[in-house]
């Protein structure tokens, strides 16, 4: 029964590949019938009705075992009821936002392809397992950043996205190479774990480990990908770049923390790289003016977050955050796209404005959402991020400090966003022409807008699932600095963007990305360019030429100097025939 | 009779009745069609908990006064029935994707055939003498094909490749002779299973492997373009038909690393081991200098032949750890990149014919005008990337995890080579498929109707070899446990 | 004078041997040169024919059966050869034939 999650999907998504191309429709029925039945799988997990199933073993070696099972622990259980339901509601979504695009048909399979993945990472019961479905989901990412792949900015956005995440997989296997030969085995097993403990390998393989989460979840300094994913239809971004599959890289050092904890040098690593991804995307993103970038590095800011809760040793923290961050965000995304479907794809929250009163219901769920996000009391992203600074004021004081800087500045561009796209005077003809957005688009808004508020209380369930609060050390500081800080951004946000309708406020540090972009484009690319070139040079020069061609010419040298000998008299070739052969016999016998 | 040489004689007919005037492309589909089922049925039958040789035939073919007697012996045990499938099945794809309409349409049919001919019998001979001559065989057809209907440059292309290639088998030939001569003259014998069984009973002093081994490895690093020993395969496969380098870099490139695998490593391991930093260092010469210049490429056909001679380093890495991981990983590979690597060039083929045109800087947007051939190339890129789900993940996978206790610097080196094998790879979908269409290809068209059934079939194989591996491996462990006596 | 040795055999094949070498190198004409050639190859069965007499073993006698049987199969290919050079030549002297030197 449990299979059924992954096959699913997995079934949808080759179906429409092989054959339902062709049939939109059916493409999209058959797509959102296979999220449904992987929700209502994952509900059924959640309620203790269906179990996990036996393992299946993929590679049965001397040495080596790898098993496709299921695990199905309470970690899972969270984390596939808020995938499964996040997309299940952003299919729906899709069938509006999509209605027009002749390629739906290919955006619903690789959609169920992305899904499939995606909850293989989920139930993984070993690191090659997880290593399989992570790469799938780097792969469905790309197809579908790629999805219009006749710009040239979509394409070359997908391709950065999959490099980006390769150089980080590239550590994961190393990662899973090391604790497989200190460990013996590949299997999530913390008692085999014990073979690491002490030893000089642990922070190692902690560490490896830990590039896949960098590249996966878009951390510093593998996160340049994450802002051009957004080149995406915007479904995509909710799902994938927001509410899920960079999430996973979360969750996957939530799922390996048994070998994190070995290490507290690797711990404090993880931390410090989850809060300056924190407060650097955070910086970038008030100085963005394309709404779906000002997400994009809100949500790479909220990912800071949540790595810098595991490098303190709080995965509930993690967890918690993860999944209210996963409605919010997406109820933002798909707020922020429904903008875009009205405003015919204008991006520029400086051409739109006023477009809350032609759109009300988007209006408020958005700004449900940017108020979760930001932190404003008694949503639910104020309860998760509590815990988070929690977590950070037990352990790293100095980032404690870091995130609660942050906090005031999400509240500052969440603000920002919200009062200069929505509010104000219309600013372009396409703004003052705005209609809301379908019904198939608004239900998941109103769906996830109930989820982002009520995600938070106890009665929810998710630190119940999570395996109870955390009840030690509540530091009374915490709830304090960080209201404060929230307060403090939305007052800022607020005088400075009121009535505003031009940027008030001009840094190009944060404007162009801190540079990243550039610093890469003239170093890592120019240097991998140079030295290919270089290579192929010396490829096609010395080795091709001087020792191939040249060991031909010396032959054919020799070739031309003996040719001089045959001078094409047969009676002269006979003649020295037999003066060589007399010679030969002569050598034999005439001693 | 066994079923191999039936394999043989269906391929000898079909030339024959080619040269008879026979209808060419339908005649060599017919016997292509015939041999994949054959091959199947063979990998049905097959034993597979069962080690040792299977279907075998073996009768005296020549004893000359001197020399061992020369036999033709034929079987397959677990390492060379996977590389026949792959013939079979390569060969099937190759001659369906060939133009009907070609010159010289019969000579270019028997060629195709005769080359798959001479690979299928080098992979079951079981004589080092039929061994040898069957790749020889095949070297001759491959100059011809690129020769007469290659693409640019191709006479000196075509020359180049036969004389590199010729002098490689020469030195393979010497390495076969140095084996033989350090072997006692009594238990001299160009019988591979009794030679085998023979060095294994009374190994030789590593000092008397060590010139054997070296002549072997040059060999047969030759004909699998092992760095610096490369030059011949890039534009030798850029210039050939599509055919013709689907059926060399898919198949016949193989032979190298099979008679490593079948020869050199399991008789001669003393010589292996004494030169294993040569190889090593030798190897990341593939996957670093190669990989990168395969990234410098400017047109498709040429990166495609890089990318192929430097994906030969993750094999020779297997084959130089010499664990039951890595050669299992070692023979998936092989068949994974054979499937890969054909399915590309096929690819490449069409792309060339049809928007005449292989350059990258003057293609782009053609998953356009072409979806199912944009299709069947992201396919065959994500499988030669190493993604997950197609075939040539688990067979990297394993060879990682091979070679990982002994070496694991050097393997993270080499497993450096996914990202570089990414950027060129994603590089040429981009390059080609994505983006603006431009004025001069808006015409183009796709691959319609049967026509796709190569490709459907090149793409089912990597699928499955990829979800289940377990199907190939279960035959592929017992002929490591059987051949190698592997643990 | 009694009886031939092997020696006399041997001399008599290699006197034959010399004559037709000789012939070979000197003479100009293809086909004497060709004639020469035959003589050589008959000396040598000449010889092979009276070891097989003197050591009382048969196989030197088949092997010349096997070189008559060569000889007269590259007769025929070898006048036929003549026979076309000649037509497109219109010569059979050794000196003006050097196609294949260029």
């Amino acid at each position: 029964m449990a299979w059924l999650l992954l096959l699913a999907p997995l079934t949808s998504a080759f179906l429409v590949w092989v054959a339902l191309r062709p049939y939109p429709r059916l493409s999209q029925a058959v797509s959102i019938a296979a999220s449904g039945l992987a929700f209502l799988t994952a509900l059924g997990i959640a309620l203790g009705k269906v179990g996990a199933p036996a393992a299946l073993s993929w590679v049965d070696l001397p040495g080596l075992r790898i098993e496709i099972g299921m695990t199905l622990d309470s970690l899972a259980r969270l984390m596939l009821l808020m995938v499964t339901g996040v997309a299940f509601l952003i299919h729906v979504y899709s069938l509006g936002y999509m209605a027009e695009d002749p390629g739906r048909a290919r955006f619903f399979g690789e959609l169920s392809l992305f899904l499939a993945s995606m909850i293989g990472i989920i139930v993984s019961t070993n690191f090659v397992m997880m290593y399989i479905f992570w790469e799938l989901v780097g792969v469905s990412s790309y197809l579908l950043i790629g999805f219009w792949f006749e710009k040239n900015s979509a394409a070359d956005a997908a391709r950065k996205a999959f490099l980006a995440n390769r150089v980080g997989d590239f550590g994961f296997l190393l990662g899973i190479l090391t604790f497989w030969a200190t460990c013996g085995t590949v299997a999530f097993d913390p008692g085999a774990a014990r073979g690491l403990a002490g030893n000089w390998l642990a922070p190692v393989a902690a560490l490896l480990l830990f590039c896949g989460c960098v590249g996966k979840s878009a951390q510093i300094p593998l996160h340049v990908w994450l802002p051009d994913a957004m080149e995406g239809p915007t479904p995509v971004s909710a799902l994938i770049h927001a509410a899920t599959m960079v999430a996973a890289g979360v969750y996957m050092l939530c799922r390996i923390f048994f070998v994190l904890e070995l290490s507290p040098e690797a711990l404090s690593v993880i931390a410090w790289t989850g809060g300056i991804t924190a407060l650097v995307a955070a910086l970038i993103a008030t100085q963005q003016n394309d709404i779906k970038r000002v997400l994009a590095y809100s949500t790479m800011s909220q990912l800071g977050y949540m790595v810098l809760a595991v490098g303190c040793a709080s995965t509930t923290a993690a967890m918690f955050h993860l999944t209210t961050h996963g409605f919010f965000k997406a109820l933002l995304f798909m707020g922020a796209g429904s903008v875009l479907h009205a405003l015919h794809h204008e991006q520029d929250i400086w051409r739109m404005g006023g477009v809350g009163r032609k759109m009300p219901l988007t209006f408020v769920t958005f700004g449900i959402g940017a108020a979760a996000l930001a932190g404003i009391p008694g949503l639910s992203g104020f309860f998760s991020k509590e815990e988070i600074l929690q977590a950070a004021a037990r352990n790293e004081p100095v980032l404690f400090w870091m995130a609660a800087f942050t906090a005031a500045l999400t509240a500052f561009y969440m603000t920002r966003i919200t009062l200069v796209a929505f509010l104000g005077k219309p600013r372009t003809k396409a703004a003052e022409h705005a209609k809301e957005s379908p019904f198939v688009m608004g239900f998941p808004l109103i769906v996830l807008s109930v989820l982002a508020v009520i995600a938070g209380y106890s009665f929810f369930g998710i630190e119940h699932l999570l395996g109870g609060h955390e009840a030690e050390g509540k530091n009374p500081l915490v709830p304090m600095a960080s209201l404060t800080a929230v307060l403090l951004g939305l007052t800022a946000g607020a005088i400075t963007y009121g009535r505003a309708n031009q940027e008030r406020i001009a840094i190009p540090l944060f404007e162009r990305k801190f540079y990243f972009d550039e610093i890469y484009d003239w170093t890592v690319l120019k240097l991998q360019e140079e030295s290919a070139r270089l290579l192929a040079w010396a490829d096609q020069w010395i080795v091709g030429f001087v020792l191939v061609r040249g060991g031909a010419f010396v032959v054919s040298l020799g070739g031309e100097m003996l040719r001089l000998l045959q001078a094409g008299n047969l009676r002269e070739y006979a003649f020295l025939f037999a003066l060589g052969a007399g010679g030969i016999l002569l050598l034999l016998f005439g001693r | 009779m066994s079923p191999l040489t039936i394999l043989l004689l269906v391929e000898a007919a079909a030339i024959g009745l080619i040269l008879l005037g026979a209808s060419p492309k339908k005649v060599s589909l017919v016997a292509a069609g015939t041999n994949f089922l054959l091959s199947l049925w063979i990998y049905a039958q097959f034993p597979a908990g069962v080690g040792g040789y299977h279907f075998v035939e073996n009768h005296s073919w020549i004893a000359l006064g001197g020399l061992p007697e020369i036999r033709y012996h034929v079987g397959v045990d677990g390492i060379s029935l996977p590389l026949v499938l792959l013939t079979t099945l390569v060969t099937l794809a190759a001659i369906w994707v060939a133009p009907a309409k070609i010159k010289r349409a019969s000579e270019f049919y028997s060629y195709l055939l005769l080359l798959s001919l001479g690979a299928l019998g080098a992979f079951v001979s079981l004589d080092l003498f039929f061994f040898y001559a069957f790749h020889e065989f095949a070297l001759i057809p491959t100059f011809l094909l690129i020769g007469i209907w290659g693409a640019e440059n191709r006479q000196f292309v075509s020359l180049q490749l036969t004389l590199y290639l010729g002098l490689g088998s020469l030195v393979l030939l010497a390495g076969i002779i140095a084996l033989l001569g350090v072997v006692p003259a009594e238990e001299r014998t160009f019988d591979i299973p009794r030679l085998t069984d023979y060095l294994r009973e009374n190994p030789l002093a590593t000092s008397q492997q060590m010139l054997p081994f070296l002549l072997l490895a040059i060999g047969f690093g030759t004909l699998v373009s092992l760095f610096p020993f490369h030059s011949w395969a890039p534009f030798g496969y850029a210039s050939a038909p599509a055919s013709a380098a689907m059926l060399h870099a898919g198949v016949l490139k193989k032979f190298g690393l099979y008679g490593l695998l079948r020869v050199a490593m399991p008789l001669l391991p003393g010589g292996a081991e004494a030169w294993k930093p040569w190889i090593l260092a030798l190897l990341l010469g593939n996957i670093l200098f190669i990989g990168l210049t395969t990234i410098a490429q400017k047109e498709l056909p040429a990166m495609l032949g890089f990318s192929s001679v430097m994906h030969m380093g993750y094999l020779f890495l297997g084959l130089a750890c010499w664990n039951a991981l890595g050669v299992s990983g070692v023979v998936l590979l092989m068949v994974a990149h054979g499937l890969s690597a054909a399915l590309l060039f096929a690819v490449a083929g069409e792309v060339r014919e049809r928007a005449g045109e292989i350059r990258f800087a003057e293609l782009g947007g053609l998953a356009r005008r072409m979806p199912f051939v944009a299709v069947a190339f992201l396919v065959g890129s994500f499988a030669s990337v190493g993604v997950p789900g197609l075939a040539n993940f688990p067979g990297e996978l394993l060879i990682f995890f091979g070679s990982w206790k002994s070496q694991p610097l050097l393997t993270a080196v080499v497993v450096w080579g996914i990202v570089i094998s990414a950027v060129y790879q994603l590089r040429a979908v981009r390059a080609v498929f994505y983006g603006d269409l431009p004025q001069h290809l808006a015409e183009t068209g796709d691959v319609e109707g049967v026509a796709r059934i190569p490709y459907v079939l090149l793409m089912a194989a990597l699928l499955i070899l990829g979800i289940w591996p377990g199907t190939l491996l279960g035959v592929v462990g017992s002929g490591v446990k059987g051949f190698l006596s592997l643990n | 004078m009694g009886t031939p040795t092997l020696g006399h055999y041997l001399v008599l094949s290699g006197l034959l041997f010399a004559i037709g070498l000789a012939g070979v190198i000197v003479r100009r004409d293809l086909l004497i040169m060709y004639m020469c050639l035959e003589i050589m190859l008959n000396a040598a069965n000449l010889s092979l024919v009276a070891f097989s007499r003197f050591s009382h073993q048969v196989r030197g006698q088949v092997l010349v059966f096997f070189v008559i049987t060569v000889a007269a199969v590259e007769v025929a290919v070898g006048l036929a050869l003549l026979v076309s050079l000649y037509r497109m030549k219109r010569t059979t002297k050794a000196e003006e034939i050097t196609a294949l030197k260029f």
